[in-house]
């Protein structure tokens, strides 16, 4: 089976500082994989490479078997994405943006209006249809922007923090349709900083880290790398080990026994 | 076959813009574009355009929402009325004169609108991550932007040269009107063109806080070459007679370089038939239509490409500068004024919509002033007393900025002003509006004052200094008073729409009338009452006291 998603190589620079430094993987279809690093990272860098919406200074990057070239769109028909801020078009009705966004899909008014109105309604907030986008709270713009990602009913999902401001039960509702959107042989990636979620979800785990892929695998082969959960293990690869002093610090700074200067 | 999405079922019912373009169909088709895509993304952000968003969820009621007027559409008349003004060219039986001045201003004013209200539709980022990741193409996606713009400038050039069309269908005959109507929908085009190229060129080329800083720049350059051009245009006519109306004009091949003199050149051959300067004008205007037509063609998808360039890049340290600080110790007077007066310098330093709003009618404000004072200067005229009277008032030029001021704090990307306002621990608007106002003094309106009252320091000495000061303590009680009569809520508190554009416009005309009054009365009174400076310093400066410290206070 060839990959669906394979990048070999990529790098990207912001006022030539290099964030990504050489970026490889590949994705098989059906897979979920959790892409994971520190803030700053580039995990959304590389997920808006692949979107077209930043172009790569080096590298290839080949989807759905065919290289990724320069003024392609026709390949975003068969992604979904959730971007990592839930901004959307404030003064549109829920049901305005998600007959907006299908119409750029190619799709018919009624299958739109059909599908988005049962999928708003298994997230419960069907009653808000016809409100304003910008009187919704975080979890319920999240939300939104899920149905949006999926309303097309596209092969791969790119979402960066799907979860999100969602409350307990939605966050349920969303892991358990990840898991049946892979039954029904999608491909899922998606970036969090929940650890937790994905150790449980993810078939691989990617971290990204100093603007490479330093580690590539399911969580029971990353495992042998260290002992514990994958937080602890994303700990070790990361170098990081001082959470408990800088936690001293922050509180001394908090009572007012600052060292830095102003 | 087209289908409805936002409210209006019937096609009949659908407002006049988009049966136009729906006629040009074939003509986005044929540059690659995908029309049906292009006007669901177009219907949508009139539609957005037409709604007021509220600031914080839950603030406005559900019959506030669901108006659905666009203010920019509804307010044209203003302009349509300003026009009737230029019906004082047709006095002058001279149609390079008339329409010279009519092509000057109308490219002044598109330069003016275009990048200080619709720079930011055509740099929004949150178009790129909402519908760059569908399946839409960049070319699509600009030409959707570029509609959205057209739609409003071509409006607002038809609304600003409504009547010097009518007067010149009636007396410069069919032919001179059908020209007229043509150039002037292509005078729109082109400022939209030339913006959107320069856009394109400077995102390509650059990259992260560079690039917000050349974007800026930019902007104020080309506010400046328009008012210098505006400044040179004027110099090729001489009035003659001023009772008999003669005007000499010195077109020559050299004003070459000047392009709405191209706009004119065919009615030269209508009047005028067959002269050189007139056709090489005339097919200078043909070939620069093709360049923009091209360059346009090339570029178009090239600004939305290159758009998430914009968010990423180091970030400037916001440290206070000695100004900021010295500033916020000597005019506020408590803690809470003080922590809103940081807020706003540090919001006005960072803010790029902001900066877009205001910093190009700032240039131009300053450019006018400028240009005069280095051309008063030239030749052989001694410094008299009468011209130093003119230099001395110059500065008075900056005030013209005061109206864009009082809108330009009304906006902000992401409401700060009304978190800030919110998180605050006291719920007090007076604070508030005394810091933003003195900030706008300081930070915005000092620099330029200063300029150009340094000028005329130069050449006069300190002999005029109070006059000057004086100047700057009118201004500031100026400021207070607009900032007081254009608040609406609090500042920094409202969503830029495009619908909004023409509102620094509207208020400008309000302000000007009793500015120019007031203005001319302190400087007469300064000018011929014997000590009269003093009696005014002291007067001004106890009413500043007073804003300073109660100001805003209802």
């Amino acid at each position: 089976m060839e990959p669906i998603v394979e990048l070999v190589d990529v790098m990207k620079k912001f006022d030539g500082k290099p964030v990504l430094k050489g970026v490889t993987f590949s994705v098989m279809p059906g897979e979920i994989i959790g892409y994971i690093g520190p803030n700053g990272a580039g995990k959304s860098t590389t997920v808006k490479i692949i979107l077209g919406m930043l172009k790569k200074d080096a590298g290839t990057i080949r989807l759905f078997n065919q290289p990724l070239n320069a003024g392609d769109v026709a390949y975003k028909a068969r992604i979904g994405y959730v971007p990592e801020n839930a901004e959307l078009y404030e003064t549109l009705t829920a049901k305005e943006y998600l007959l907006f966004v299908g119409e750029l899909y190619g799709m018919e008014e009624k299958e739109i209006i059909g599908k988005a109105s049962q999928m708003m309604d298994a997230l419960g907030i069907k009653e808000s249809f016809h409100g304003r986008l910008s009187t919704f709270s975080k979890g319920m713009r999240q939300k939104v922007l899920i149905i949006s990602s999926l309303i097309h009913n596209p092969d791969i999902l790119f979402w960066d923090e799907p979860l999100s401001g969602l409350d307990a039960n939605s966050v349920q509702v969303v892991k358990e349709l990840l898991v049946k959107l892979k039954k029904e042989g999608k491909t899922i990636f998606y970036s969090s900083h929940v650890m937790d979620t994905v150790e449980k979800l993810s078939d691989r785990i990617l971290i990204l880290h100093d603007g490479y892929v330093i580690a590539d695998g399911p969580f029971s082969e990353l495992k042998k790398e260290a002992e514990g959960t994958l937080e602890q293990l994303f700990n070790t690869l990361t170098g990081f080990d001082q959470h408990e002093a800088l936690a001293d610090q922050f509180l001394s700074g908090m009572k007012g026994d600052f060292t830095h200067d102003a | 076959m087209m289908r409805e999405v936002f409210g209006m079922d019937e096609r009949a019912k659908e407002p006049v813009y988009l049966k136009i373009i729906d006629k040009l169909a074939p003509v986005y088709q044929t540059f690659g574009i995908d029309y049906r895509q292009m006007r669901t993304i177009l219907k949508m952000k009139m539609t957005m355009d037409g709604r007021k968003e509220a600031a914080v969820q839950g603030m406005s009621s559900k019959a506030k929402q669901n108006e659905e007027k666009n203010q920019f559409f509804s307010s044209l008349w203003v302009y349509a009325i300003i026009s009737v003004f230029f019906l004082l060219l047709f006095v002058y039986d001279n149609w390079i004169f008339q329409y010279t001045t009519y092509f000057s201003y109308i490219f002044v004013m598109l330069f003016s609108t275009m990048l200080a209200n619709f720079s930011n539709i055509l740099l929004d980022v949150k178009d790129s991550e909402l519908i760059g990741t569908k399946p839409v193409s960049q070319k699509t996606i600009g030409a959707a932007k570029a509609t959205h713009v057209a739609i409003y400038l071509v409006s607002f050039t038809f609304a600003i040269g409504l009547a010097v069309m009518l007067a010149t269908f009636y007396f410069n005959g069919i032919l001179a009107g059908l020209i007229l109507i043509l150039l002037t929908f292509l005078a729109s085009l082109w400022s939209l063109g030339l913006t959107i190229v320069m856009y394109a060129t400077v995102l390509k080329h650059f990259d992260g806080e560079r690039l917000k800083n050349i974007i800026a720049y930019s902007q104020i350059g080309l506010s400046v070459f328009m008012v210098m051009g505006y400044y040179l245009i004027s110099q090729i006519f001489e009035v003659i007679d001023p009772e008999t109306f003669l005007v000499e004009m010195n077109l020559s091949l050299g004003h070459a370089l000047l392009f709405p003199m191209w706009f004119v050149a065919p009615f030269g051959l209508v009047q005028e038939g067959f002269q050189t300067v007139y056709l090489v004008y005339t097919l200078l205007l043909i070939l620069g239509t093709l360049a923009i037509a091209v360059l346009y063609h090339f570029n178009n998808d090239k600004i939305d490409s290159n758009l998430q360039k914009m968010n990423k890049g180091k970030t400037q340290p916001s440290n206070r500068s000695v100004l900021e600080k010295v500033a916020a110790k000597t005019l506020s007077f408590d803690s809470l004024e003080r922590a809103y007066f940081h807020f706003a310098w540090q919001l006005t330093k960072n803010e790029r919509e902001f900066k877009t709003r205001l910093y190009p009618s700032i240039a131009s404000a300053m450019v006018f002033p400028v240009v005069m004072f280095f051309s008063s200067l030239r030749g052989d005229q001694p410094i008299t007393a009468q011209n130093t009277l003119t230099f001395l008032y110059l500065p008075y030029f900056t005030m013209l900025t005061i109206p864009m001021i009082a809108v330009a704090t009304q906006f902000s990307v992401n409401y700060k002003g009304r978190w800030q306002f919110e998180l605050s621990p006291v719920h007090a608007k007076g604070p508030f509006f005394r810091a933003v106002t003195k900030v706008m003094l300081i930070k915005i309106l000092l620099p330029m004052y200063s300029v150009i009252s340094g000028l005329i320091i130069i050449l006069t000495g300190l002999t005029y200094i109070i006059q000057l000061v004086n100047g700057f303590l009118l201004m500031s009680i100026i400021l207070y008073f607009e900032m007081k009569r254009s608040s609406q809520e609090l500042p920094f508190s409202r969503k830029y729409a495009a619908s909004e554009a023409n509102q620094g416009c509207m208020s400008s005309l309000i302000f000007f009338v009793p500015v120019f009054i007031i203005s001319f009365i302190m400087i007469l009174v300064q000018a011929f009452v014997p000590y009269a400076v003093w009696g005014v310093f002291i007067g001004l400066m106890a009413l500043n006291i007073w804003w300073m410290k109660k100001g805003f206070n209802n």
